[in-house]
């Protein structure tokens, strides 16, 4: 998909996050696009890029926007994956791990659910 | 609305209800009581040991190892179907699981399957639900599943229940995206509220679990109330519920709040440690 990509910038334009990713909305859309291609094809991303990147909440109006007609959002997913160093790189968004979180739920689970829907549904 | 007089054959199922759903324990069994009562026998599978891998994106070997254990588990029940409730499992599970590992079952959204059923459900929503609603809508799941209009016609099948007209949808897929990113999830609520004092609404209406986890705490303060799609449609059914993570959520003190044999079940240090900081986290508006 990246190879297709042309870094318009269409999508960065129809994306209703980029409010919340400070510098994006100053920034030139082709640029901003250009990063997430960049990381998908193995490259680096500018952090004006990975400020959008890191806003990307999986809202998927960038699609309909896309004259490629690329499925977008799935690219800002891997780019999103990438950028916070899922092949081993550094990252370059700051991941947040949650080392409670099974037990989290699990603590939830035994406040909502009998013993016998545990052993059953878990 | 037209309903479909044609009862759909029994078929066999997993309800996959994810992992953070566990929150709301009533949520997940009235979900499986309606699966049931409709006719899809549904064996609820979920937690941890069903992950999607959407916790562990950081690190894509674990996210597909994740996932190919799940899809791995869902092939050995011998189902035809899995039956989904969360959208990031829901796209999770065409994005990157089923590319990963084969699948012999097909996915649906459990919204999808309740709908195809409808005639099944309408003659169990038989008591009158007096609320004016507001559906708390997302777009980021609508292009893969019309989740906003599928939970609009059910809402549709309460009687007395008043859905207003509101078409506006929040960026994202669900409340836990906009938590993430500074200043978005106030926002979300804030339009919310405002869409709710224009159209007159009492109720807002969740549609996912992070969603609910969130808006809930818009109860205090405020002459309105926050409730699931599935309570509703189980408060037309006539059917008992209590939503506890709401109760505790907006209860003073939530560890006076929960009574001492819940304590016994959930453990004192997993309570006060990892449950109590969430229930205590002051509300983005
Ligand atoms: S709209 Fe499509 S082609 Fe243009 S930058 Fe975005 S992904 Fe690339």
């Amino acid at each position: 998909m990246a190879e297709a990509c042309t870094a318009c910038g269409a999508c960065v334009q129809a994306c209703p996050m980029t409010r919340f990713a400070p510098g994006v909305p100053e920034a030139d859309p082709m640029q901003v696009a250009g990063g997430m291609r960049a990381l998908l094809q193995g490259g680096e991303a500018s952090a004006v890029s990975l400020g959008w990147i890191g806003a990307c909440t999986r809202s998927a109006a960038c699609n309909p926007a896309c004259p490629e007609q690329l499925d977008v959002a799935l690219m800002m997913r891997f780019a999103s994956m990438r950028a916070r160093g899922a092949l081993g790189e550094a990252p370059g968004i700051a991941v947040k791990t949650d080392s409670g979180w099974s037990a989290r739920v699990k603590g939830f689970a035994r406040l909502g659910l009998t013993d016998q829907e545990q052993a059953e549904w878990l | 609305m037209a309903v479909t007089h044609h009862p759909l054959p029994a078929e066999r199922a997993v309800f996959w209800y994810g992992c953070n759903l566990l929150r709301h324990g009533d949520v997940l069994r009235l979900t499986a009581r309606f699966l049931e009562a409709v006719g899809v026998d549904a064996a609820p599978r979920g937690g941890p040991s069903h992950c999607c891998g959407s916790p562990t994106e950081h690190n894509a070997r674990i996210t597909e190892g994740m996932g190919r254990r799940t899809v791995a588990a869902f092939n050995a029940t011998g189902r035809e179907k899995v039956i989904t409730w969360c959208p990031s499992c829901h796209m999770n599970m065409a994005d990157l699981m089923v590319p990963e590992t084969p699948a012999q079952f097909e996915a649906a959204h459990v919204t999808e399957v309740l709908w195809q059923r409808r005639a099944a459900l309408q003659k169990l929503l038989v008591r009158p639900v007096q609320a004016r609603v507001l559906l708390h809508r997302h777009a980021g799941f609508q292009p893969r599943v019309a989740v906003n209009d599928l939970v609009s016609n059910l809402l549709h099948l309460i009687p007395g229940l008043e859905l207003v007209a509101e078409d506006e949808a929040l960026p994202g897929h669900m409340c836990s995206a906009l938590a993430g990113v500074p200043g978005a999830l106030a926002a979300a609520h804030e339009a919310n509220l405002a869409a709710m004092a224009r159209h007159g609404a009492d109720t807002l209406c969740t549609i996912f679990h992070s969603c609910h986890r969130e808006a809930v705490a818009l109860e205090r303060g405020r002459a309105i109330r926050v409730m699931n799609w599935v309570h509703l449609l189980a408060s037309a059914a006539g059917w008992e519920f209590r939503d506890e993570y709401k109760h505790l959520r907006n209860a003073e003190d939530p560890r006076a709040a929960l009574d001492e044999a819940a304590l016994g079940r959930i453990g004192a240090d997993v309570f006060t440690q990892l449950m109590e900081p969430e229930l205590r986290r002051k509300p983005v508006v």
